[in-house]
């Protein structure tokens, strides 16, 4: 039996998607590298053994030679926070790190139930407070921009302040309310805080609380509610965008466990999932050994994609492709030399796939001049001139 | 998928739970004259509203995904699919509870079973509900799956004990079976699209207010 089809929530990108993955990708990356973020690559494998952001079901594992458990890295976050406690152990200062990759999980509700996709995302280790948890977002909003994603909000929340709001709670029932908020059980979470001995007027302010979202949030008087606000301004002083795209919602609570402070998601009107997530994680680094405050986010990019083409985006990189037809070799051989010195894209012969590229086709009739489909004979200038190749941004 | 600019999409369940569902959305003031058991149209526009009837255990899928923004549905079937929605609101009706039920007769030979083979058959409709409850209590059992009654089941030596949801327990009675263990108390739930709760607060929030106090008076 032949094997054609890749495994299960696997498969391959086709060119036109590809292409459209490619133009995503140098948005995303040419805006990390403006605010100074540097490039990373960790290792496709982890050990399973790690201290793992996700249930060990959602993780794809297999067995080393030695016999030991490896599994395909399910984020890039949990591989940072390890090399930095291996490498940058000493470091003093920002680390300012960002990746574009692909991640592998076992992941239910992904389009056609993927087990690799992309992930884009930035992580700043070292500092804390304002203006760093600012600088996450507001690099997080011009991304989003920058790749031509119209529209999107960005929900800020602060999961300090919803764990104030259950202060009068002994830690380990207030640990389970706020692991039932993660799962979006709102009504167990309150039932629990009841039978805890949460008082009436605290629930009702809890609640109230929860339900708040911009505006609202003012009236809401809670630790952390203030710093929400002082991020969300001091974001938007560093990237001003489109109206309204830092909102403050403390019912904003990531499924992971591991956010202390500011979190954020994001989210368009074409696209039933967040696009990214986010926030700060000042503990998981200290499961490695080392404790360093650390914010972050990480944009599924197929979600983004998602949005993109949903609102009617089509990048076009290269808007023609010229195929010569092989006449004289050598002659052909010079032609296609010269047009491609002029910045056109030429393939000798034919092309099966064309990624919906306009393609235009030619023969060459002697080192300077080509004829066209329609009988013209052309110059190179002219040729190049009707092929321009645009790069649009 | 979820779309801007079109009304605020609510997904109800067809069939038991639908007089009480429309009891609910009537209290609080949602225009639902063109919603009953026998319109056609299985999506009905209410002034800036929209409601779609599906099955219950469809309700969970249309949220999560967004292709609803709010959904009534039983917690039984938020157990059973693991979606990750919003639980916003207990609404108290449609009671009934996930209990473990074996035969009146034969739980002395069950107990020996699992004694002497370490494992026993549990016949259920929902599965995951059945495998995470007897993981909790670090019991071992084998899930066989039935779409139909499971009560059948250990009168026809298909399976020692079922996992079930009961109303009043006078089906279990009647076929001879008595409950072992609660395992959850399930009601109706208000549930939301966690993109959607976030987005369009403004329209949500007090659809949620007004089921809270309904539901609590």
């Amino acid at each position: 039996m032949t094997l054609t089809a890749p495994p299960r929530g696997f498969r391959d990108i086709l060119p036109t998607e590809a292409r459209e993955l490619r133009a995503i990708e140098r948005a995303l990356t040419d805006t990390f590298t403006s605010y100074g973020y540097m490039p990373l690559e960790p290792p496709m494998v982890e050990h399973s053994g790690f201290e793992s952001t996700l249930g060990g079901d959602r993780l794809i594992r297999f067995l080393d030679g030695d016999g030991s458990l490896l599994a395909l890295r399910p984020d890039i976050t949990t591989a940072v926070a390890r090399l930095v406690a291996q490498r940058y152990a000493d470091a003093s200062g920002a680390l300012r790190l960002s990746y574009f990759a692909p991640v592998f999980r076992e992941e239910p509700a992904m389009l056609g139930a993927e087990r690799q996709y992309a992930q884009a995302g930035i992580e700043l280790v070292g500092p804390s407070g304002a203006l760093a948890d600012a600088e996450a977002l507001a690099l997080l909003a011009e991304s989003l921009a920058r790749a031509g994603l119209k529209d999107a909000t960005i929900e800020v929340g602060h999961v300090g302040a919803v764990r104030a709001l259950f202060a009068d709670l002994a830690d380990d029932v207030r640990d389970l309310v706020m692991r039932e908020l993660r799962d979006g059980d709102h009504v167990g979470a309150f039932r629990r805080a009841r039978d805890g001995g949460m008082s009436t007027g605290a629930i009702a302010r809890a609640r109230q609380a929860l339900g708040a979202r911009g505006r609202g949030i003012e009236a809401v008087d809670v630790d952390g509610v203030t710093e929400l606000r002082e991020v969300i301004h001091l974001a938007r002083e560093m990237f001003a965008g489109e109206p309204l795209w830092g909102v403050p919602n403390l019912a904003l609570m990531p499924a992971l466990p591991y956010y202390t402070g500011i979190v954020f998601e994001a989210f368009h009107p074409g696209v039933g999932f967040p696009i990214a997530a986010g926030g700060r994680y000042d503990l998981l680094l200290g499961a490695f050994g080392t404790a360093r405050p650390a914010t972050g986010f990480a944009i599924n990019v197929p979600r983004l994609h998602l949005a993109l083409y949903a609102a009617g985006w089509r990048p076009h990189l290269e808007e023609t492709l010229v195929t010569l037809a092989p006449g004289d070799p050598v002659v052909t051989a010079r032609l296609a030399a010269s047009l491609r010195r002029r910045h056109v894209t030429v393939a000798i012969g034919t092309a099966a796939e064309t990624a919906g590229l306009k393609v235009l086709e030619a023969t060459a009739v002697d080192e300077t001049h080509a004829r066209l489909g329609d009988g013209r004979t052309v110059t190179v200038e002219t040729l190049a001139n009707e092929a321009a190749t645009k790069v649009l941004r | 998928m979820s779309a801007a600019g079109r009304p605020l999409r609510f997904a109800i369940a067809q069939g038991t739970m639908l007089k009480a569902e429309l009891a609910a959305l009537a209290a609080v003031g949602c225009d639902v004259s063109g919603v009953t058991s026998d319109e056609r149209r299985l999506v009905v526009r209410a002034g800036a509203m929209e409601f779609v009837r599906a099955r219950p255990s469809d309700i969970a899928t249309y949220v999560e995904r967004g292709a609803a923004d709010l959904g009534f549905v039983g917690k039984d079937v938020l157990m059973e699919s693991g979606a990750r929605v919003l639980e916003l609101v207990d609404l108290r009706f449609g009671a009934c509870r996930f209990v473990v039920a074996a035969p009146r007769s034969a739980m002395a030979r069950s107990l020996d079973e699992y004694r002497h083979l370490g494992s026993l058959e549990v016949a259920t409709k929902y599965p995951r509900v059945a495998t995470e409850h007897f993981r909790r209590r670090g019991i071992a059992v084998e899930i066989v799956k039935v779409a139909g009654s499971a009560e059948v089941a250990p009168q026809v030596g298909l399976a020692d004990w079922i996992v079930d949801l009961v109303a009043t327990g006078a089906t279990l009675a009647a076929n001879d079976l008595e409950v072992i263990e609660d395992i959850a108390p399930c009601t109706a739930r208000l549930v939301a699209n966690p993109a959607a709760y976030h987005q369009r607060r403004a329209d949500i929030a007090p659809l949620v207010e007004k089921l809270a106090a309904w539901a609590a008076a």
